[in-house]
């Protein structure tokens, strides 16, 4: 029995509901299941990033073997996915435009035999010229293949003055551009899924963030009610956002294999071919063009940002959107004109990662920031604290800062832990040793009004004659803790102990739509629906039994226009600083992360446990995108396939981090809490590189840096004072 | 799909016999083999000709020092049980402890990594640099080559069809020395694979002048990298910046790096320069550090 003492703090840690079963290998994962009379399925891709299919050649199928294509689709079927665009193929007709897009799947009763089907299948194409990279995506190199820019999407957003007329006045306009990299998932568990059908409904069970979604977007390839399809989520592994829309490419194949052969058909990829296969977070080019008087104020900035959607755009507008709402960091500036490039390349397309488009503009800012004030022979925190944003203040998208910002409280935090101040004016640049500093946000839950206008989140509560609760919504276990949250949210509400109350993965069949587990909304938005709800319950404890719904409301008072993302994006924002200490080997440019500090502002929180649960990861996996983790795209083809080769951080690559919060209640969350689960992954990366490029003053304007990359930048980088 | 044929000898003999009649992959520990013949989850890897598992094999699994003194070590020894022994070179002890991850280390062995012939493999810049020979044995008869002849090339031995490996021969140690330096440049801390690792070892004559200088490197080329030519620049003179230079300037036109080779040349001269400058001064202890201060993750203490 897992007891929880309700007199204490909600903050106080409490054993994770799942660390037992977890821990001793009891949970069932979607590869467990062992479904009678089910098919294995192999998934058949492009090999090429752009082309024609001339021909594909089967091996000839012995009975009970089946080769499913969008050919199999029903007559009223639609051969697409519906994400939040609907142009992802399910199935690749006789084009195909990046490496990896789905062709078809082979299926049979026997998994080494459909193996060897599948390695006989020859698929000649009629290959073009593609474009990989964001450059080339513009140059439209081989031709355009989205409208006539290959731009899947554009916006702008404008503050204050016209930059250009600002610029006029200005000492000087400097220009700089930042760059950031693919970065995968790495998951533990990797993707897979399963669909059972029965009488014309289909169950699939997969290892995802959004059954929901799964549902909405697979229902149009047989052209069904979503309704007569049911998603149940297993046991998850880790998502990262990895498994947000990506599970769809698995389940409408699927969804199309078990029409086709009236059986239940299943298929797990390996490591490898997950990383080859899967969606991954978007390369950036951020350009920045920075009008400054002549002691080095920013008077304008103007700043173009560039991501690489590859051929999809799938969930890349929101994506964009939400890195060009970030581009201004914790900074209020006083003129501002951001324009935004969804970049369509033939690469798989980029989906969802952890920080949703946020990291790659904040790295960029922070980066940007760090350069602007060394030029000027300023340290860079004292710099960026001229431009510090506080409550009331302008955002990028012509709203205010609603809540109080705590960055001064924070900033004192850690730069007393880390010693700051004296190291930052003892390493001189060059020296080997650097300690660097980054301020970032992330705005929580779903831009603007989409909580209501698109979401519309409902929870379900219900109690039974026992005096058990259980709790109804859609919102998913993927290894961040929720599933322990939510349980002690109602608990404190309720006053009864958490072992009664019920908390399942979610069945579509069972639960009402509360959205996607994504966005840092969870908490905020679905875990005040529970709070709510266990209000309810408890004011008619005395029934036997019954249910209550909740439903989210937007204040008022903060409008939002979506046409022309104007007004408040968010209504509470995750602040963080962290402080990163380095020191570099001067016959290998190999770097020892000597100290990580950080502060972090998620509100009141839920779990102190839970929480430092996220920091450590979430810090450390922005590090990772910023130092190691290298995944080159030639040609379309991923070239870090393996484990080995793709390097994620392990616990001797850091020391132990020191973490600190500050106690900033959220008005609209449960108990106070808000966001918090992308905020801590937005700064470390920045705080890292600008502790690198200090120790061996040079200026580092793109990640990843690995060791051989530290090696080039000692050699011939730029001096890290030089003009921009 | 046939099925592999798998042969499990319970001694040496027996498996030298089964080596004699079937040309049988050699399987030990299996940490390169199952790797680079897997197919998807749950199915089992394929082979091309029957396989032969001999990781519990007792005749494979000794370390002990020869009547020559000698470090002797069994073919089937794996990492971690080499980087737990005294008996062995320091050297090689540290390129066991800092290769793949402790799963790993408790399953591969020195005479898989050896065949394995890869230029990126952890124990063979250890072996070339301390003469470390390979014993080959058949129901013919047992023949020695040094490891630097044995590995011919990338992913290439000089292993006849009958034949296995079974024991490792270094005849060099850290004693014979008076400063040690080996240093990976691993992908990350822990678990990882070399994108380069420089050994080397440095002994004085009572006049100061380099009585012996080695020095080899992992991952600079199609094989371990070592020249007794570039040695020899500076043995029998005393250490000048000159000398320094050109053993450094020679070197670099034996190391052929294909992949990030300004960063694999630059770290390598550095590497060497480092060294000489710390034996020149005399530096305090045996074992040189890339800089003043620097703790290596997963060091062996001397």
């Amino acid at each position: 029995m897992i007891s929880e003492d309700m007199t204490r703090d909600i903050s106080r840690a409490m054993r994770r509901l799942d660390a037992v079963d977890k821990s001793e290998g009891r949970s069932k994962y979607v590869s467990d299941y062992d479904f009678e009379d089910c098919l294995w399925a192999r998934m058949v891709r492009s090999g090429i990033s752009r082309g024609k299919i001339k021909n594909i050649k089967l091996p000839e199928l012995p009975e009970g073997y089946y080769w499913v294509s969008y050919k199999d689709i029903p007559e009223g079927g639609h051969n697409y996915l519906h994400m939040i665009a609907t142009d992802w193929k399910c199935f690749a007709d006789d084009h195909v435009l990046y490496v990896g897009e789905t062709i078809g799947l082979i299926v049979g009763p026997d998994k080494t035999k459909v193996e060897d089907l599948r390695d006989q299948i020859e698929i000649e194409y009629e290959e073009q010229e593609s474009a990989n990279t964001i450059d080339e995506g513009i140059a439209c190199k081989g031709g355009a293949f989205i409208n006539d820019n290959n731009i899947h999407c554009h916006l702008k957003l404008e503050t204050g003055e016209n930059v250009d007329h600002v610029f006029k006045r200005c000492d000087k306009v400097v220009e700089e551009t930042i760059e950031t990299g693919y970065q995968e998932h790495v998951y533990l568990e990797t993707n897979g899924a399963c669909c059972i059908p029965e009488n014309g409904t289909y169950t699939i069970y997969a290892s995802a963030q959004c059954p929901f979604y799964i549902r909405k977007s697979i229902a149009p390839v047989l052209n069904i009610d979503p309704e007569k399809i049911v998603v149940r989520q297993t046991v998850t592994g880790g998502a990262f956002g990895g498994k947000e829309h990506f599970p769809d490419v698995l389940c409408g194949p699927l969804l199309l294999a078990a029409y086709k052969t009236g059986k239940g058909v299943k298929m797990f990829f390996d490591r490898e071919e997950d990383i080859e296969n899967s969606v991954k977070r978007h390369p950036s080019k951020v350009v920045f063009r920075t009008g400054l008087d002549k002691d080095g104020n920013i008077l304008a900035m103007d700043s173009k940002v560039y991501y690489n959607v590859g051929a999809y755009l799938a969930s890349s507008y929101v994506v964009l959107q939400r890195g060009c709402f970030h581009v201004t960091g914790c900074y209020e500036f006083p003129n501002m004109r951001t324009e935004g490039f969804g970049v369509a390349t033939n690469n798989f397309p980029s989906c969802a990662f952890r920080g949703f488009g946020a990291p790659q503009t904040l790295f960029a800012i922070e980066t940007h920031m760090c350069h602007l004030a060394e030029m000027y022979g300023i340290d860079p925190l004292e710099y960026k604290s001229r431009y510090f944003i506080k409550q009331g203040d302008n955002t990028s998208t012509n709203g205010k800062v609603v809540e109080k910002v705590m960055i001064p409280e924070m900033l004192e935090q850690v730069l007393t832990a880390s010693d700051y101040r004296r190291k930052a004016g003892e390493y001189a640049y060059g020296s080997g040793k650097g300690i660097g500093i980054a301020f970032y946000n992330h705005g929580g839950a779903f831009t603007g009004n989409g909580e209501q206008a698109i979401i519309k989140a409902k929870c379900r509560m219900h109690k039974y004659p026992d005096g058990t609760v259980e709790i109804l919504n859609s919102q998913t276990e993927m290894g961040q803790g929720f599933h322990t949250i939510i349980p002690k949210i109602a608990a404190h509400v309720l006053g009864i102990p958490v072992d009664k109350i019920i908390y399942k993965d979610p069945d579509t069949s069972r639960v009402p739509d509360s959205g996607p587990t994504a966005a840092s909304r969870s908490t905020m938005i679905v875990g005040r629906l529970v709070e709510k709800a266990a209000l309810q319950v408890k004011e008619r404890w005395n029934e036997e039994e019954f249910e209550v719904e909740t439903h989210y409301e937007h204040p008022d008072g903060y409008p939002w226009d979506q046409s022309t993302f104007q007004g408040y994006a968010y209504l509470g924002y995750g602040w963080g600083v962290c402080v990163v200490e380095v020191e570099v080997d001067p016959c290998t440019g190999e770097v020892t992360t000597k100290g990580i500090w950080s502060s972090h502002d998620g509100g009141h929180l839920i779990d102190e446990l839970i929480v430092h649960g996220q920091v450590n990861g979430g810090v450390l996996q922005g590090i990772g995108w910023a130092s190691t983790e290298v995944m080159q795209n030639v040609k379309g083809h991923f070239k870090q396939t393996s484990m080995s080769d793709y390097i994620v951080p392990t616990s001797m690559d850091y020391p132990k981090q020191e973490c600190f919060f500050v106690e900033n209640p959220y008005e609209w969350g449960p108990f106070g809490a808000k966001g918090l689960g992308e905020l801590v992954f937005n700064g470390s990366g920045a705080a890292y590189i600008d502790a690198l490029s200090r120790a061996i003053g040079k200026r580092i304007s793109s990640i990843p840096c690995p060791t051989e990359q530290v090696m080039l930048y000692m050699l011939e980088g730029k001096d890290i004072e030089e003009a921009l | 799909m046939e099925e592999v044929k798998c042969y499990m000898p319970e001694t040496l003999e027996e498996a030298l016999e089964i080596k004699s009649r079937v040309n049988a992959i050699v399987l030990a520990g299996g940490s390169d083999l199952m790797v680079s013949n897997k197919r998807t989850i749950g199915l089992t890897p394929v082979f091309d000709r029957p396989v032969m598992i001999v990781r519990n094999l007792p005749e494979l699994k000794k370390i002990y020092i020869n009547d020559k003194g000698e470090c002797c070590i069994g073919s089937g020894c794996t990492s971690a049980e080499i980087a737990a022994s005294k008996l062995c070179p320091w050297h090689l002890r540290q390129a066991a402890n800092r290769m793949g991850a402790i799963g790993l280390r408790n399953s591969a062995t020195i005479g898989g990594n050896i065949a394995n012939a890869s230029p990126k493999g952890d124990t063979p810049g250890p072996l070339y640099l301390l003469d470390a020979r390979v014993k080959l044995q058949s129901i013919h008869g047992t023949r020695e080559v040094p490891v630097a002849d044995f590995i011919v090339k990338f992913k290439t031995i000089d292993l006849h069809e009958d034949e296995m490996i079974t024991e490792v021969i270094v005849p060099y140690s850290e004693k014979d020395f008076d400063y040690v330096f080996w240093h990976k440049v691993g992908t990350r801390k822990a678990n990882a694979i070399s994108k380069i690792t420089v050994s080397m070892a440095l002994k004085f004559n009572a006049d100061d002048t380099v009585k012996d200088f080695r020095l080899s490197a992992t991952a600079t080329g199609s094989k371990t990298n070592r020249s007794r030519d570039v040695e020899n620049i500076i043995i029998g003179k005393k250490i000048s910046t000159e000398l320094i230079e050109e053993v450094v300037q020679a070197y670099d036109k034996v190391i052929s790096p294909r992949a990030m080779p300004e960063f694999r040349r630059e770290a390598t001269r550095r590497m060497i320069r480092r060294f000489f400058g710390e034996c020149a001064r005399h530096a305090e202890g045996k074992v040189i550090e890339t800089y003043d201060g620097y703790r290596m993750p997963g060091a062996i203490e001397l």
